[in-house]
C-alpha cells in the first residue's frame, strides 16, 4: 500500500469510450435481462452516469473487505483507466448484451473472482471476491448510487420506477452468483440492506488512497480535469451523510438550482466530448433505434 | 481589398482565434512568446490586452476541429452532409420539446453553435480532434413531422397544412438548430420554410449564461474584459441567430440589394410567413457545393468569381458581411451564376469600422505605403501602437493575405494557398503576435476569410483577382475586367439612383 503508486489516469474519456462502443451490441441476439423498454436501460443511458460510477465507487470503496480485494488483486493501481474502462465495459455488457454475451462476460468475472482471496490487513478478516455477501454489497452500492445520481442530477425517477429499477437489477448480481432471495428487489429493501451493513463500513488507508486518486486524477487532459471537478463535486453531494462524514468530506451547501444546472452543463461538455469519440454516437443510436420502437409498442 | 481586406483583418482577428483553437504545445510555446515580447518590448503587461489560452479545453479544441472541416475538406463534407441527410435518422426523430432539450441542452447546442463560430481553421489538427465537433452535429435527428408542424402552428397560427396550400412533411435539410421543410403558398409560389427546434433558443441562451464555464472552456488568463468582450460577441451573434427575424430581415437586404444582379440571386424572404422561429423564402434549386467537383474548370471559375465578387460588394457596399461560408450555402446554375443561402449570421459594419480596412489595402496594395499600411493597423486596433518591431517585418508577416491582390495577372487560389493563409493567421510563434489583438468588432470577421480562402482553394479557382478587386476597391472602381464584371457594371449602371442602397436599409 504504497502511497503514490498509481499510475496515471491519461486516456480516461478515450478507453472508457472506446470499451463503450464495442460492449454496446451490434446484432444482438435478443433483448438481454432487460431490454429496451426496461428503466434499466434509461437510468444506463442517464446525463448522471458519470456521477453515478464516481459515487458507487466511492460508496464500495468503504468495505474493508471489497476494498482489500481490489487493492491487493487487481491492477488497479498500475492500470487504472484500463480496469475502470474494463469495470464500465462488463456493466455496458451485461445491461446492453444479449443474454449469452452477458451470461458470458459475468462467467469470466466470476472465474477472475475465483482467485481473489487473502486477508484484510486492516480488519485481518479473510476476504473471497466470490463471496455473495461482498458481490451484493458492490451491487447494492451501484444501484443506490445510479438512483441517487439521476434524482439530483439527471432525470428523476418516479417511485414506481425506482422500485422497477432494484427488481430489474436483481439479476445482475445474481449473474455474478449472489443468490436471488439475498437481493433487494425494491427501494425500501435496498435501504433496509445498506442501512444493515453500515456498521462494518470504514474508511481504510487503501480506501482513502484509491478515492483520494479518483476524485483529482493526475494525467488528465487539463481540459477534463476541469469538469472532473464538477463531476466530482456532485459524487461528493450525492453521496450519504454517513460517507461523506467517514471519509472526512466537509458538507456540502445545499444545491441549488443554480448549481445543479452548472452541474448538468459540465456533463453535458463530457458528454460531448464523449460522444466525439469514435463509434460513440452509433453505438448511442443502436440502442436508441431499439427503445423508441419499444416504446411504440 | 477582397483578399486583401478581409485577410488584413484576419491577421488582426488571429489571436481570438487562438485563444479558441490552440493546442497544448502550441500554448506554451505562445506563452514563452509572450513573455519574451513584454520583455522585449518593454510592454506593459495588460496593456496589450492579448487574449491568452494556456490550454484550450477539449470542447474548444473539439468546437475548433469541428470547424477544420468546413476549410479543409468542403466539397467532401458537404456531401457526405447530404447523403447524411438522405439518410436522416428519421427513425430518432425528436418528438418533443423535451427531446430537443436531450440533444441539444446541458451545452451541446451552444458547443455546436460556438463551433461554427469559432471555425474555419487549421490543417494542423489531428483526424480524432476534427471528428468531435462533426460528430456533435451528426447527433442531432430532425424533427418528427409532428414536432414541427406543432411549431409552424404555434408561430403561424394555423397548422401547416392550412398556413400553406401544400405542406412536405419530411425536411428536405437540417441546420443545427432547425430543419427546412419544402411547401406551396396559397398565391402558388413554391417556398422554403426554416423551422426551429422547440425550446432551442431559450436551451442555448441558459446554458449561454454560464459564462463561468465557458471562460472556463476558454481558459482565459488575460484580463476579463477581453474574455468578456469574446464571449459577449459570441453571445450576441448566437442570439441574434436564434431569431429568425433577424436573419429574415438580412436575407431581405441582400435579396433587395442584389435583385436585378445578372450572377447573384439571393431568395426573397415572405414576410407573413416569417416569425421568430419559423422563415420562409423563396424555393430556390441549383447544384451543391459538392457537385462542382464534377463540372469544368471555366464554370468553377466563375461560380468563384461570382463568389467573390458577392462577399467585397457585399462588404464594401452593403456594408455587411455573411458569416456564414459555408459550402452548404450556395447553389450552383452554371455560366457563374450563384444563389446565396442563410443569412442567419450577417455581420454589419459602420463606415468608421470599415475604413481602416480600406486603408489598410489601399496602403500596401495601391500606394505601396507600408508606414500607412502600419498606422491603419494600429488605427483598426490590430497592431499595439508601440510594437517594437520594425515595419518591413510587419508587412511580410501580413503580405500573404494580400497575396492575390497585390499584383495584377491571373492567379489560382489552392488548397496549399488557404493552408498558408490559415498557417499563417495561427502562427503565434511569429513576432507579432504578441502585439496583435482584434477588436470585439472584428472578430466575426475571421470566419469569411479564412472560410473564402477555404472555398476558393477547393475550387482550384483561377481569375485575375486584383483586377477583380479594382473593379470592387472603392477608391478605385476601376472597369469591368470580366464578362461577370461587365454585366454587373451594367447592373449597377441601372440601380444608380434608384434609391434602394443597403445602407438606407438599415
Amino acid at each position: 500500500m504504497t502511497a503514490g503508486s498509481y499510475a496515471d489516469a491519461a486516456g480516461l474519456v478515450e478507453r472508457s469510450a472506446a470499451a463503450y462502443a464495442s460492449a454496446v451490441p451490434r446484432t444482438p441476439e435478443d433483448d438481454g435481462f432487460f431490454g429496451p423498454a426496461s428503466v434499466t436501460w434509461r437510468v444506463s443511458a442517464d446525463l448522471s452516469a458519470p456521477v453515478a460510477g464516481l459515487r458507487s465507487l466511492l460508496v464500495q470503496a468503504l468495505h474493508p473487505l471489497a476494498m482489500a480485494g481490489v487493492d491487493q488483486h487487481s491492477d488497479w493501481r498500475t492500470d487504472p483507466v484500463g480496469r475502470l474502462a474494463a469495470t464500465s465495459a462488463y456493466e455496458v455488457m451485461v445491461t446492453f448484451g444479449d443474454r449469452a454475451s452477458a451470461t458470458r462476460a459475468a462467467q469470466r468475472v466470476r472465474a477472475i473472482h475465483e482467485h481473489v482471496r487473502g486477508v484484510d490487513t486492516v480488519t485481518g478478516q479473510p476476504y473471497a471476491a466470490g463471496d455473495p455477501a461482498l458481490l451484493l454489497w458492490v451491487h447494492a452500492a451501484f444501484v443506490d448510487s445510479a438512483l441517487a445520481a439521476s434524482a439530483l442530477f439527471g432525470t428523476p425517477l418516479a417511485d414506481a420506477e425506482a422500485d422497477a429499477y432494484v427488481a430489474e437489477m436483481t439479476v445482475a448480481a445474481e449473474l455474478l452468483g449472489v443468490p436471488h432471495e439475498m437481493v433487494p428487489a425494491s427501494t425500501a429493501a435496498l435501504e433496509r440492506y445498506l442501512a444493515g451493513v453500515r456498521p462494518a463500513l470504514r474508511r481504510t488507508p487503501a480506501a482513502a488512497e484509491s478515492m483520494g486518486y479518483l476524485l483529482d486524477p493526475p494525467g488528465l487532459d487539463e481540459d477534463i480535469a476541469e469538469l472532473w471537478q464538477d463531476i466530482k463535486q456532485a459524487a461528493v453531494i450525492a453521496l450519504p451523510g454517513w460517507a461523506r462524514e467517514m471519509y472526512g468530506y466537509p458538507d456540502p451547501p445545499a444545491l441549488t438550482a443554480g448549481r445543479r444546472t452548472e452541474i448538468r452543463q459540465a456533463l453535458g461538455v463530457l458528454d460531448a466530448v464523449f460522444l466525439g469519440e469514435p463509434g460513440v454516437l452509433e453505438a448511442r443510436q443502436r440502442l436508441a433505434v431499439r427503445m423508441r420502437s419499444a416504446g411504440k409498442k | 481589398m477582397a483578399a486583401g481586406i478581409g485577410a488584413a483583418a484576419a491577421g488582426g482577428v488571429s489571436i481570438a482565434a487562438l485563444t479558441l483553437l490552440r493546442g497544448k504545445r502550441g500554448a506554451g510555446e505562445r506563452a514563452d512568446r509572450l513573455g519574451a515580447g513584454r520583455r522585449a518590448g518593454g510592454i506593459r503587461a495588460g496593456s496589450l490586452r492579448v487574449l491568452r489560452a494556456e490550454r484550450g479545453l477539449t470542447a474548444l479544441r473539439l468546437v475548433a476541429r469541428g470547424g477544420a472541416r468546413y476549410a479543409s475538406n468542403a466539397p467532401r463534407l458537404f456531401a457526405s452532409a447530404g447523403e447524411h441527410r438522405e439518410a436522416l435518422r428519421n427513425d430518432l426523430a425528436l418528438q418533443t420539446a423535451e427531446d430537443v432539450a436531450a440533444t441539444l441542452g446541458t451545452m451541446k447546442g451552444v458547443l455546436m453553435k460556438l463551433g461554427q463560430m469559432a471555425s474555419y481553421v487549421d490543417d494542423g489538427l489531428s483526424p480524432a480532434a476534427r471528428r468531435t465537433l462533426s460528430r456533435l452535429q451528426d447527433s442531432v435527428p430532425p424533427m418528427s413531422p409532428e414536432l414541427a408542424a406543432q411549431v409552424v402552428a404555434e408561430e403561424l397560427g394555423q397548422p401547416p397544412e392550412r398556413a400553406f396550400a401544400t405542406w412536405d412533411p419530411e425536411p428536405i435539410a437540417v441546420a443545427s438548430i432547425g430543419q427546412v421543410h419544402r411547401a406551396i403558398t396559397h398565391d402558388g409560389r413554391a417556398v422554403a420554410v426554416k423551422v426551429q427546434y422547440p425550446g432551442i433558443a431559450e436551451t442555448i441562451e441558459a446554458d449561454l449564461g454560464n459564462v463561468a464555464l465557458l471562460r472556463r472552456m476558454l481558459k482565459i488568463t488575460a484580463p476579463m474584459q477581453d474574455v468578456d468582450a469574446l464571449l459577449a460577441e459570441l453571445r450576441e451573434r448566437v442570439t441574434e441567430e436564434l431569431d429568425y427575424r433577424t436573419e429574415a430581415r438580412n436575407q431581405q437586404m441582400f435579396a433587395d440589394y442584389y435583385a436585378g444582379h445578372p450572377y447573384i440571386h439571393v431568395p426573397g424572404i415572405v414576410p407573413e410567413l416569417s416569425t421568430r422561429r419559423v422563415v420562409t423564402s423563396e424555393l430556390a434549386d441549383g447544384a451543391r457545393f459538392g457537385e462542382l467537383a464534377g463540372w469544368s474548370q471555366a464554370e468553377r471559375d466563375l461560380a468563384a468569381e461570382t463568389i467573390y465578387r458577392f462577399v467585397f460588394r457585399s462588404l464594401y457596399e452593403a456594408h455587411a458581411f455573411n458569416g456564414d461560408p459555408h459550402p452548404g450555402n450556395y447553389l450552383f446554375h452554371g455560366g457563374g451564376r450563384v444563389t446565396f443561402l442563410d443569412f442567419g449570421l450577417v455581420k454589419h459594419f459602420t463606415a468608421e469600422e470599415l475604413r481602416p480596412l480600406v486603408a489598410m489595402v489601399k496602403h500596401l496594395c495601391v500606394d505601396n505605403d507600408p508606414e500607412g499600411f502600419r498606422r491603419a493597423m494600429e488605427d483598426a486596433g490590430f497592431l499595439a501602437p508601440d510594437a517594437p518591431l520594425p515595419t518591413d517585418m510587419i508587412v511580410e508577416h501580413m503580405a500573404v493575405f494580400y497575396d492575390t491582390v497585390r499584383e495584377r495577372g491571373p492567379r489560382t487560389m489552392t488548397g496549399a494557398y488557404a493552408s498558408a493563409v490559415i498557417r499563417r493567421f495561427f502562427d503565434f510563434r511569429s513576432p507579432l503576435a504578441a502585439y496583435v489583438q482584434i477588436p470585439r468588432s472584428y472578430v466575426i470577421l475571421q470566419r469569411i476569410n479564412l472560410g473564402l480562402f477555404a472555398l476558393l482553394g477547393e475550387l482550384s479557382a483561377t481569375a485575375d483577382w486584383r483586377c477583380v478587386a479594382e473593379e470592387i476597391w472603392p477608391f478605385v472602381q476601376g472597369p469591368p475586367c470580366t464578362p461577370i464584371g461587365a454585366a454587373e457594371a451594367g447592373w449597377r449602371a441601372t440601380r444608380t439612383g434608384a434609391g434602394n442602397g443597403v445602407r438606407s436599409v438599415r
